[in-house]
């Protein structure tokens, strides 16, 4: 007779294996994908930017831009302007950005509060390396140790590096950690302007937290248990490295990360 | 004065109108949904803890899906919603498995009959359905206290045959095809399905903190996570509970697993209405 745990090994060999197999195309690679549409286009600006020969009455039917008002457009393109002249409602609208890769975290579109009580999107990082954890003001164990071993991190890197390195914490601890609480964890933990904490609703904290990997459960008394882990974005905000656990040998994320600061350094130099 | 006999008559009705009437505060026909269950106010032991967690946990009373969603629900929310469709979904969302028993984006196939439970999706996915349906998905406690209820006690642990059903179907392998959601019997509290059909997403998987590595560790291994202690099994004979606890362990949110569906839940409207702890 089969012993109830070889029976009972049928189906959790299954998922194991489903996981497992799973695992070897978990994001963490940076694998080819199809490409996706980007979710959240920002707003074209040249929709009340009309080149000369497009049908502007058209464009202004469909869709005004957030620079400016249909009749506005409407009128400039009646003014029918020279090719290279824009309306001055467009005078301050940036261009519009590529959409960010398919396995960037910057998909996720959530506004953010800083300590300054400033929103602020994680898409605003783009364009550098940014190192991210997830840490809360009150923690008593491992967030202090966490942050210590990111200023080890920074402190490895070249000297050239450390200025460019930046640093984003991002808290759990959505009912008490309000930009006051992180105002005063930055003094605490004297962190810089190269330093970005951060708080978001409870949707956003749990979703960065599964796009990252990041496991933690509050208990009883307040705290959260969780894992402990550093993770890099490069400049499009894609997973190119973690560390888990405290006190690590950083050594190989600083050869990461000073790898993907070089080219601001060699930018910066000329 | 005394009042005619057809004024006591129609003060009758009205009174019987009123008495045997629905209480107004309940229109009849909104609670529960007919595709939801009260799950009642009780206590939920986890299977793994910390001696700093709590042995026992409050769960408040609760509305659940009677069954798992099934393929054609989440083929009418993929059109409505394109972004989820099968060849444009983000990498970061939903793993190259995604609905990969379906024919096409919005075609279902003989692999995936309009009634079954959908599998192979990611967590992502199965949140922005709940989301769009009004609903979201259950916790962990929230889906264990469920779960917990036999067929005909509140304690499936103590009801005779139950726990050799639930064990019975782990015996067994996935099928290639699923049998229709809902089809199963319900448990005491109205769910169908939560054991013998498909393993479902919790919002909170990611609060399983086992590092699921025997060779390492039989608990949580202190390094990697703040706030780790000597975790211990509640019940070492509820395999169908580690079972679960192993599966969450090893989910990422972007993972389809071509066994693993879900089912939303919804909180109670308030003022939070509690007809008894069972």
């Amino acid at each position: 007779m089969k012993t109830l745990p070889s029976l009972l090994r049928t189906r959790a060999v299954l998922a194991a294996a489903v996981a497992a197999t799973l695992a070897v195309t978990a994001p963490v690679r940076l694998v080819a994908a199809a490409p996706a549409p980007a979710p959240a286009e920002k707003p074209a600006a040249a929709a009340c930017c009309p080149a000369p020969e497009t049908t502007a009455a058209a464009k202004v039917a469909d869709a005004p831009a957030a620079c400016c008002t249909a009749a506005e457009a409407k009128a400039a393109a009646v003014a029918a302007p020279a090719p290279d002249a824009k309306p001055s409602c467009c005078a301050e609208a940036p261009p519009p950005a590529a959409p960010v890769g398919d396995r960037s975290i910057y998909q996720l579109d959530a506004t953010w509060t800083n300590d300054a009580a400033a929103p602020v999107k994680l898409v605003s990082f783009r364009g550098q390396p940014v190192v991210v954890a997830m840490i809360f003001a009150q923690c008593e164990y491992a967030c202090p140790v966490l942050v210590n071993d990111l200023k080890r991190l920074r402190a490895a890197l070249p000297p050239a590096s450390r200025e460019l390195a930046r640093f984003a914490l991002v808290s759990f601890d959505t009912a008490r950690d309000t930009p006051a609480a992180l105002r005063t964890f930055r003094r605490r933990m004297e962190l810089d302007e190269r330093w970005t904490l951060l708080r978001g609703d409870t949707d956003a904290v749990a979703e960065l937290a599964m796009l990252l990997g990041v496991k933690y459960k509050a208990d009883a008394r307040g705290q959260f248990a969780h894992s402990n882990l550093l993770t890099i974005l490069d400049a499009g905000g894609e997973i190119v490295h973690q560390l888990a656990g405290l006190n690590s040998d950083v050594s190989e994320t600083a050869r990461v990360l000073a790898r993907l600061l070089a080219p601001g350094i060699a930018h910066s130099s000329r | 004065m005394r009042a005619s006999a057809p004024t006591t008559l129609r003060l009758a009705l009205v009174f019987a109108a009123v008495a045997f009437a629905p209480c107004p505060a309940r229109a009849a026909a909104d609670f529960p949904p007919a595709d939801m269950v009260l799950i009642p106010a009780g206590v939920y032991s986890p299977l793994l803890r910390t001696k700093d967690e709590p042995a026992r946990v409050d769960v408040p009373a609760f509305l659940l899906d009677t069954r798992p969603v099934t393929n054609a629900e989440l083929l009418a929310f993929v059109r409505a919603h394109p972004q989820w469709r099968r060849s444009r979904v983000s990498p970061l969302f939903a793993d190259r498995g995604y609905l990969g028993h379906w024919a096409g984006d919005l075609e279902l196939g003989p692999g995936a009959p309009a009634d079954a439970p959908v599998v192979r999706l990611s967590w992502f996915a199965a949140r922005a359905f709940a989301k769009a349906a009004g609903k979201r998905l259950p916790t962990t406690a929230e889906w264990e206290r469920a779960a917990a209820a036999g067929f005909s006690s509140p304690d499936g642990a103590t009801e005779p045959g139950f726990s050799a059903y639930v064990l019975g179907w782990l015996s067994r392998p996935t099928p290639a095809v699923f049998p229709a959601a809902g089809s199963g019997r319900p448990n005491i509290h109205g769910a169908r399905d939560l054991h013998g059909l498909v393993w479902e997403w919790v919002d909170d998987f990611n609060t399983a903190m086992t590092t699921g590595e025997s060779r390492a560790d039989s608990g949580l291994e202190r390094n990697l996570f703040c706030g780790a202690g000597a975790a211990s099994a509640r019940d070492v004979t509820d395999y169908a509970a580690f079972m679960r606890a192993g599966l969450r362990s090893s989910l990422r949110a972007n993972y389809a697993v071509p066994n693993l569906g879900f089912r939303c839940a919804r909180t109670l409207p308030a003022p939070a209405a509690d007809p008894g702890a069972q």
